[in-house]
């Protein structure tokens, strides 16, 4: 039963994460840039939301398309640092993953009486009427709570999904694609390349904070810690993902970035099971994050093999 | 018409590695004129190649395109009127977009990329067309990774991606030094018609002194940032490749190499 409940959490948790993912999948696996404002962006996209819902009384939807704008702002500042004034990939991410520390603190001011927290970091608000509850949960009938929110988060990524599965079909998109690939083509085609990066990152940064923006729906709460291990585990939803479906044929990166989010946030889960007390919890995080990334490569010829095998049979 | 007035550029300035490059260098290159660029390494072949894209500053003179000065004018700028294909194969392609979708992206240089479909299915016999003159069977293999290919391969869809839009002028930096010797030749055949047939205006730089003889309608080499020999027209046919290479050799016993 205990596990039963883990394995739902965790898929609530997953496919909230997996919104994250394909953020951090433009950044890092089309521009090739490893965004580390990450852990900023999710909370500035979660408190965003808090106050367009809580303070402007605006419904959960539109609030939640809304925080997209925050996160794109936010990766144009990255983007900027980056292309104007030649501050390194990883220094740019941590400059504005540190700004908004105190962005997002300021932001949670506005959410409480007399300008105090309930606690230091985090507030907590029962009051919020999110899109996992109230009146848009039945509009999709009265099912299990549990289940309903797992079709909602199923709507959310597959729209996210299919908006960024399109894009990269444009000739917009192709660009984007070229500017990860090879930078040098963008410049002979003619095109200022650092405007395609801080576009990348923009988009990247905005799906980030929307993704912020469901997880303070989902647990009806804001936290302004929530942000920190973000990068690591949107990195290890894409490596994981991609390492395991895409040299499957017929499935899109966007897909196994989905999928690894759901395997990674399963993984993590399970942990909880085996260290209750939650001391060693980031350890075992980061020493599974390890092997995986050890044991990548056996994984993929795994099952390149076993899809050779399959289709091998199929020409017989 | 490209020329270069007066050009100077010093490495590292102020520095004990200092070193003059060029020193009031002059060049015009006509209209439909095909030069090939050869010289030892470090006379200034490619810096040369690099000022005219932009791709490195210069310190003192003027580079007019058809009388239009474009030295201010940053890289990309001057690639709407420029193509390029380098010397790595890697360089004028991206190994994760297919055949199809590179030349998809080279058809619409000049034009905006906006949020209309990346690929023009229309144009896909276009490119296909464009891809037998190579005689290397890419037409077939229009949903390849571009990153699959050999190097020849990819040098071969890099140069018809170049000259896929019209270009005034059209650079070739060491354009097969990386290939094989038997795709090499193919590969500069595969130029030398282009060029002819799109009546471009190119400037190559090779390390091959044969396909500077054979190829181009006027030679040239270098030495220590300055142009020791320049023949065009009847000149040029009668030089051979031997004694290109007696003048390249005397060159380099001078210099002590």
């Amino acid at each position: 039963m205990l596990f039963f409940a883990t394995t739902i959490d965790g898929l609530q948790m997953g496919l909230c994460f997996a919104i994250l993912a394909l953020g951090v999948y433009i950044s890092y696996s089309i521009l090739d840039f490893p965004d580390l404002s990450v852990d900023g962006v999710f909370p500035l996209g979660g408190v965003c939301c808090t106050i367009l819902m809580l303070k402007l009384g605006m419904p959960p939807v539109p609030a939640i398309m809304l925080s997209f704008l925050f996160g794109f702002l936010a990766g144009i500042v990255t983007g900027i640092l980056h292309v104007k004034f030649r501050i390194s990939k990883l220094l740019c991410g941590i400059i504005v993953m540190t700004a908004m520390l105190s962005v997002t603190l300021a932001l949670t001011q506005l959410l409480t009486r007399n300008g105090m927290t309930t606690t230091i970091f985090s507030f907590r608000s029962e009051q919020l009427e999110s899109i996992f509850s109230g009146e848009f949960v039945q509009l999709l009938g009265n099912g299990n709570r549990d289940y309903m929110i797992l079709l909602i988060e199923l709507i959310v990524v597959l729209a996210v999904k299919v908006l960024i599965d399109l894009f990269f079909k444009t000739k917009l998109g192709y660009m984007l694609r070229a500017t990860g690939d090879n930078e040098k083509l963008v410049v002979s085609l003619g095109k200022d390349v650092g405007n395609y990066k801080i576009l990348g990152l923009a988009l990247a940064n905005g799906f980030v904070a929307v993704s912020g923006a469901v997880y303070a729906n989902l647990y009806s709460s804001y936290d302004n810690d929530s942000g920190s291990g973000k990068v690591v585990l949107a990195l290890a939803s894409v490596i994981i993902g991609m390492a395991v479906f895409s040299r499957l044929r017929h499935i899109k990166d966007t897909t196994a970035v989905i999928f690894g989010a759901i395997i990674y946030s399963l993984c993590l889960n399970y942990l909880v099971l085996v260290d209750s007390e939650g001391i060693y919890l980031k350890l075992l995080n980061a020493v599974m994050f390890a092997l995986i990334l050890i044991f990548n490569d056996k994984i993929v010829s795994f099952m390149a093999k076993r899809a050779d095998r399959r289709s091998g049979v199929a020409q017989q | 018409m490209i020329e270069l007035k007066g050009i100077s550029k010093t490495y590292n300035p102020g520095t004990v590695t200092e070193m003059c490059l060029f020193h009031d260098f002059d060049l015009t290159v006509k209209d439909g004129e095909f030069v090939s660029v050869v010289g030892s390494n470090g006379s200034g072949k490619t810096s040369l190649l690099n000022i005219i894209c932009g791709s490195i500053p210069v310190d003192k003179g003027e580079l007019l395109l058809d009388g239009k000065n474009i030295g201010k004018l940053p890289e990309f700028q001057r690639y709407r009127r420029i193509g390029r294909v380098y010397q790595d194969p890697a360089a004028g392609t991206c190994p994760h977009m297919t055949i199809l979708e590179n030349m998809s992206l080279a058809d619409n240089k000049g034009k905006p990329f906006n949020l209309t479909r990346g690929v023009n299915r229309e144009r896909k016999a276009f490119y296909q067309e464009q891809l037998k003159t190579v005689g290397l069977g890419l037409e077939d293999k229009m949903d390849a990774l571009v990153g699959t290919l050999s190097g020849g391969q990819r040098q071969a869809v890099a140069l018809i991606m170049t000259t896929l839009t019209p270009v005034d002028f059209l650079i070739l930096d060491e354009h097969t030094a990386a290939l094989d010797p038997h795709t090499a030749d193919i590969i500069m055949e595969i130029t030398d018609k282009v060029v002819k047939e799109k009546g471009l205006t190119a400037i190559m730089v090779t390390h091959n002194l044969r396909y500077a003889v054979e190829y181009g309608s006027r030679l040239l080499m270098m030495d220590k940032g300055q142009i020791v020999l320049d023949k065009a027209g009847e000149d040029k046919q009668k030089i051979a490749t031997e004694d290109l290479l007696d003048i390249f050799n005397r060159i380099s016993i001078e210099c002590g190499n």
